[in-house]
């Protein structure tokens, strides 16, 4: 981390929800932290800060990756510890939104700041150049605002704005750092109010609103309609204020009815809806008030409740209206010719918003690109506004407009006839200001396998799985079933892969860029075969996985599998069987097996032994390691973070852990290709395991926990089979077990437990609610 | 018979286990601060010291390679003192006094000290590798978890939640006062640690209220009576008690603070082990002659409110003789320690507030009972 080497010490003034995650974020990234905030209890000075410290420990999602992370922020106040920034390479303002304080608060910083270091502010809605007033002109040489989004670990954007005084070299470094280590998507933005995303976002809820007062929309329906099938996230534009705060949404238009031109269009939409006013007046903010547009039925049900716009009531939520055809599934076009009510709120959503952002070009970025980047990485869009022109057709929605006497604005007139995105010469590009189109350039550093995608065909590919390359002798294996589900295709892609990669290629990077890597064997084919007693396909298949990935391991070439997101099961134990793991820091892995009345049945059983014992940290002996896989695997535990994941054992203390998701398969490749110079393939394990004495041991604990009601009954039934292979069987301490035998005993616990109706019944629970079946 | 006496004791800090301020001490180096300050503080000359028995529940890891001998050596003990660890679990301490004056019945020495020690810490309650014989763990309670037992005794002999959890608040306010009092500072040895020099248990909790304790979840069953508050905690911590014929203890000056007149083990059902104490006492208070009325003092070690309550009801003990300065549940259950502490803390009682006889009892994982009747010496 280059960027990492150049900021060695942060300090975050402001330990709000924002300034905290902030904090937590810079600590995540390995990077001691300052955080400070007002002496509000004399005899506690710096209660404050700390206090916000410790309400994260607490916090799901959670601010921190790891305790460890936690422990890298000191706490303070601004009256005793101001002097402690001049340690700091980086100080972020995130103080209330008052020009005033921050202008008194930079001048104290400018007294104890050292030459070189950057102040930067949080701020959504004020100025930069009304922000330095008064300061010096070093002060502004290194003064710029980093706009975070909310949660700082999980939103990916930052939005950058330097001023006309701005040191180049300085903002360069906030980019770089921002992206290699804090992991974030830097989007530049123009000194305009609300930046980009802010600035549409807030005009695309309004516009929502607005017409599903006016069209008598109910908010199940608008949600309906206003989010999956336009690429953004199930909660909508009404699901989305109760999650952030509806109480936030007067504060977000007062700041920009502030700031905006005299004739920017949110002026003639912006309204006070007297139902909003009255429901924040009455503490029915959203999810953390008594309720919002939708809430839990109170009489103990826990039913869905949508609020009435009409009448201001809550009543039982309708079923989400299915859309028809191709209307539900990113057809836009389809979607806005919808007859009745569904057709034109979503034009009315639509057709506003999209105008707006293309009619803000160039005045709040300098290109079409910036936009799209800041919507989807900042409101989670799938597309962002000028993609979801594109899918509309930009003549199609220009005409609409015009027919409508509403203003095009010139940046449709200027795509007439073309799209604002196009694929040219195995490249994504798009369309410029000037009417041409310019290569889209990703960061030195990042690799997508969506751009190696566009640039040809792949290598090898069967129904779950398809074969990439990515250069330099290195291929990449993709899974490409629903959640990435792990199935026989899979296995077999990598069987006909490895003598492909060991004759012509140097690596194999095991990746892709669904949201999760992947959430393990693919249980609804599971529970078909189950459903049909079909237990030769579940054995073959069982078998099938467990060749795989021994064949993986033991290949004459090195392979190193890059997780981000859910890494569960199937999905976990390739990593494990991986000479090495390049992690993006968001993944979650676990082997989950228990939960659906399981075992890990591909190899993960011995894999996380052999890692375990040789932890350094662990005592010697047979059982330390056995019982340490035993607490995880049986709770089905799931590491939180990458971070988390090292703690319990999936992760090696060699595997690394990439921040930014964009640069994880650059990494892995990195790392693939360093492992392939004189690469010799891992020497099998051999175990010592302590038999049924442990088995004993490990079966006391569980009853232990039936005892107080925290294990199941069949928990118990999974338990002891999963004790079974994890002590060896009938072992005998003084016998060599072979990864073979292990292997062995996992297929026999697995194939004993399929058959039972109780791990059935967990499956199809599974299957049908996402939740485990405490039977 | 010779007269054997009990002429000195001092412990450690007792500290929670984990989060407390000794568990990054090492229970060997725990074990000789205590042994060094109470040769130190008797004023005996170190090599009259026959041998050092260390008492230890899981004697492995740092609590490994017979401990007794290293604690000797870093305590700096002459090398003709003996080392010798013992382990009977809980009773492990108490046993060592047993044996000792064993020994010096047989004319096998005249000054021995005996220590116990356990981090809960470092070296956790199972050991490191636990490995129970399959076939019996099949057939047997053999290796019955405590808490298991403690509820099995509260339901045996009816001691509901309410009467745990008086008995509980009961402990931690006479150890509270106690300790105000200053009547715990002086056996205390101050121990020094990276984070500054330890000198008060972290363990007490003089502030528990019925209402507190009542709130708290069943620590080991869901339908159950015992919380971590009816429990004796996690604990590290060492105690050494030094042991002497009484000509010896005269001849050198060594103070005398009661005489061992009788002791006893007895083995029970290990599902229901805490009532060790009952039969074990009956034994030892029937080999020095007495009658439970005739008691002053009791040391009767709280592992569990229930399993003390019985204890007391079986045995027919005034609940004013028993744990004057607070018990386990209040100062904490370092297990290997806690034999040599309680008959430390009989004889200190006995000598501090007159008296005539103390008991000094204490239940063992496994099944089983011990017990030592003290006699004051005026």
């Amino acid at each position: 981390m280059s960027g990492a080497a150049t900021i060695s010490r942060v300090c975050v003034i402001g330990a709000g929800v924002m300034g905290a995650g902030i904090a937590a974020q810079v600590a995540n990234a390995g990077v001691p932290v300052l955080l400070l905030d007002v002496v509000r209890d004399p005899a506690d000075r710096s209660a404050v800060a700390r206090g916000a410290v410790e309400r994260m420990l607490k916090t799901d999602p959670a601010p921190f990756m790891s305790k460890a992370a936690a422990r890298l922020v000191e706490t303070g106040n601004i009256e005793d510890d101001l002097a402690k920034v001049a340690d700091c390479d980086w100080i972020i303002e995130a103080i209330v939104e008052r020009l005033d304080l921050k202008q008194a608060l930079y001048a104290k910083i400018e007294d104890h700041r050292h030459e070189g270091a950057i102040v930067s502010s949080n701020t959504s809605s004020i100025p930069l150049d009304r922000l330095v007033e008064g300061r010096s002109e070093g002060f502004r040489r290194n003064f710029l605002i980093t706009h975070f989004f909310n949660p700082p670990r999980y939103m990916r954007l930052i939005e950058l704005v330097s001023g006309t005084g701005s040191d180049p070299a300085q903002v360069a470094r906030i980019a770089d750092f921002a992206d290699r280590a804090l992991g974030k998507s830097v989007v530049r933005a123009k000194d305009t109010p609300g930046f980009i995303a802010n600035r549409i976002g807030t005009f695309w809820i309004q516009a929502a609103m607005n017409a599903a007062f006016d069209l008598g929309v109910s908010v199940e329906e608008a949600d309906a309609i206003a989010g999956r099938p336009m690429g953004v996230p199930k909660t909508g534009v009404f699901g989305l204020a109760d999650l952030v705060g509806i109480d936030l949404l007067p504060h977000l238009k007062a700041s920009l009815l502030a700031t905006l031109p005299e004739d920017d269009p949110y002026r003639a939409i912006a309204r006070d809806e007297g139902l909003i006013g009255r429901m924040i007046a009455d503490g029915f903010t959203g999810r953390k008030g008594k309720g919002g547009f939708y809430r839990l039925s109170a009489d103990g049900q826990r039913r869905k409740e949508v609020l009435d716009l009409a009448s201001g009531e809550y009543r039982a939520a309708a079923k989400a209206p299915s859309l028809p055809g191709k209307a539900g599934s990113g057809d836009l076009a389809a979607l806005l010719a919808l007859p009745g009510k569904a057709g034109a709120y979503a034009w009315a959503v639509l057709g506003p918003t999209l105008a707006y952002a293309a009619s803000l070009v160039p005045a709040i970025a300098d290109d079409i690109a910036a936009v799209d980047a800041a919507m989807k990485l900042g409101y989670n869009w799938k597309w962002g506004p000028f993609e979801l022109i594109d899918r509309i057709g930009a003549d199609r929605l220009a005409a609409r407009l015009e027919g409508e006497g509403k203003a095009v604005p010139d940046l449709l007139r200027l795509a007439g006839g073309r799209t604002f995105w196009r694929v040219e010469g195995w490249k994504r590009q798009f369309l410029g200001l000037d009417g041409d189109y310019h290569d889209l350039v990703r960061p030195e550093g990042v690799l997508l396998l969506d751009d190696i995608k566009l640039a040809g065909a792949p290598v090898m590919k069967s129904g779950s799985a398809v074969l990439w390359d990515a250069g330099d002798g290195v291929l990449v294996l993709e899974f490409t079933g629903k959640m990435n589900a792990l199935d026989g295709e899979v296995m077999a892609l990598i069987g006909k892969a490895i003598p492909l990669v060991a004759a012509r290629h140097k690596a194999l990077v095991v990746y892709n860029e669904g949201s999760n890597f992947s959430a393990g064997a693919n249980l609804g084919l599971a529970l078909f075969a189950l459903n049909i007693a079909a237990w030769g396909e579940v054995e073959k298949l069982v078998v099938a996985g467990q060749q795989a990935y021994k064949a993986l391991k033991y290949a004459p070439f090195p392979v190193v599998s890059a997780p981000s997101g859910l890494a569960l099961g199937g999905g976990c134990e390739i990593l494990l069987h991986s000479d090495a793991i390049q992690a993006h820091a968001e993944s979650y892995i676990g082997l989950v097996e228990c939960g659906v009345g399981l075992v890990p049945g591909w190899g993960g059983c011995g894999e996380m032994i052999d890692r375990w014992r040789k932890n350094p940290a662990m005592p010697k002996g047979p059982m330390p390691a056995v019982s340490k896989v035993f607490e995880t695997i049986s709770t089905a535990t799931v590491a939180k973070s990458a971070a988390e994941a090292k703690e319990l054992g999936f992760l090696r203390p060699t595997d690394g852990v990439t921040m930014n998701r964009d640069r994880l398969l650059a990494d892995a490749k990195a790392r693939a290709l360093q492992l392939a110079e004189g690469y010799v393939p891992p020497e099998p394990p051999q175990f010592r395991l302590p038999g049924p004495s442990g088995k004993a041991a490990l079966m006391m604990a569980v009853e232990g926990f039936r005892a107080r009601g925290l294990a199941t009954p069949y928990d118990e039934v999974v338990a002891a089979r999963l004790a079974d292979v994890l002590t060896g069987g009938e072992a005998d301490p003084v016998d060599v077990v072979s990864e073979e035998d292990m292997l062995g005993l996992e297929h026999r616990a697995f194939m004993a437990l399929v058959r039972d109706p109780r791990s059935l019944a967990r499956v199809e629970h599974m299957l049908e609610t996402g939740k485990p079946l405490r039977n | 018979m010779k007269s054997v006496v009990i002429a000195g004791y001092a412990r450690s800090p007792f500290h929670l286990a984990h989060k407390g301020a000794l568990a990054r001490v090492r229970p060997d180096d725990l074990a000789a601060e205590v042994v060094r300050a109470l040769v130190e503080r008797s004023g005996l000359e170190p090599a009259l010291i026959e041998d050092l028995i260390v008492g230890c529940a899981f004697p492995e890891a740092e609590q490994g390679f017979n401990v007794a001998r290293l604690i000797g050596l870093i305590a700096g003990l002459p090398l003709s003192v003996g080392g010798m660890t013992v382990n009977r679990f809980c009773g492990s301490s108490m046993s060592g006094v047993h044996y000792a004056a064993g020994q010096i019945q047989l004319g096998a020495g005249e000054a021995f000290l005996c220590a116990g020690v356990e981090s809960m810490s470092r070296v956790p309650m199972t050991g490191f590798n636990p490995m129970p014989n399959p076939a019996l763990a099949a057939r047997s309670p053999a290796y019955i978890a405590m808490g298991d037992t403690a509820e099995n005794v509260a339901g045996k002999f009816g001691i509901d939640r309410a009467a745990q959890e008086a008995f509980a608040v009961a402990s931690q306010q006479k150890a509270g006062a106690a300790q105000a009092a200053g009547k715990l500072k002086d056996e205390i040895v101050p121990i020094p640690t990276k984070g500054g020099l330890i000198e008060a248990d972290g363990t007490l909790r003089p502030d528990t209220t019925a209402e507190a304790l009542a709130s708290l979840k069943p620590a080991f069953s869901a339908e159950g009576s015992v919380t971590a508050g009816t429990s004796s905690p996690l604990t590290d911590g060492a105690s050494c008690v030094l042991v002497t014929s009484e000509d010896f203890a005269r001849s050198h000056g060594l103070p005398i603070m009661a005489r061992v007149v009788g002791v006893a083990i007895s083995g029970c059902a290990p599902e229901i082990m805490g009532i060790g104490p009952v039969e074990a006492s009956r034994k030892a208070m029937a080999r020095a002659g007495i009658e439970p009325d005739q008691l002053d003092v009791v040391e009767l070690n709280e592992a569990f409110a229930s399993q003390a309550i019985a204890c007391i009801e079986q045995l027919g003990l005034n609940p004013a003789t028993v744990n004057i300065d607070g018990g386990a549940i209040a100062i904490g259950h370092p297990l290997g320690a806690t034999g040599a502490r309680i008959v430390g803390k009989a004889a200190q009682i006995l000598q501090r507030d007159g008296g005539k006889y103390a008991l000094a009892t204490q239940c063992i994982g496994g099944g089983q009972g011990i017990a030592t009747v003290l006699e004051a010496v005026r």
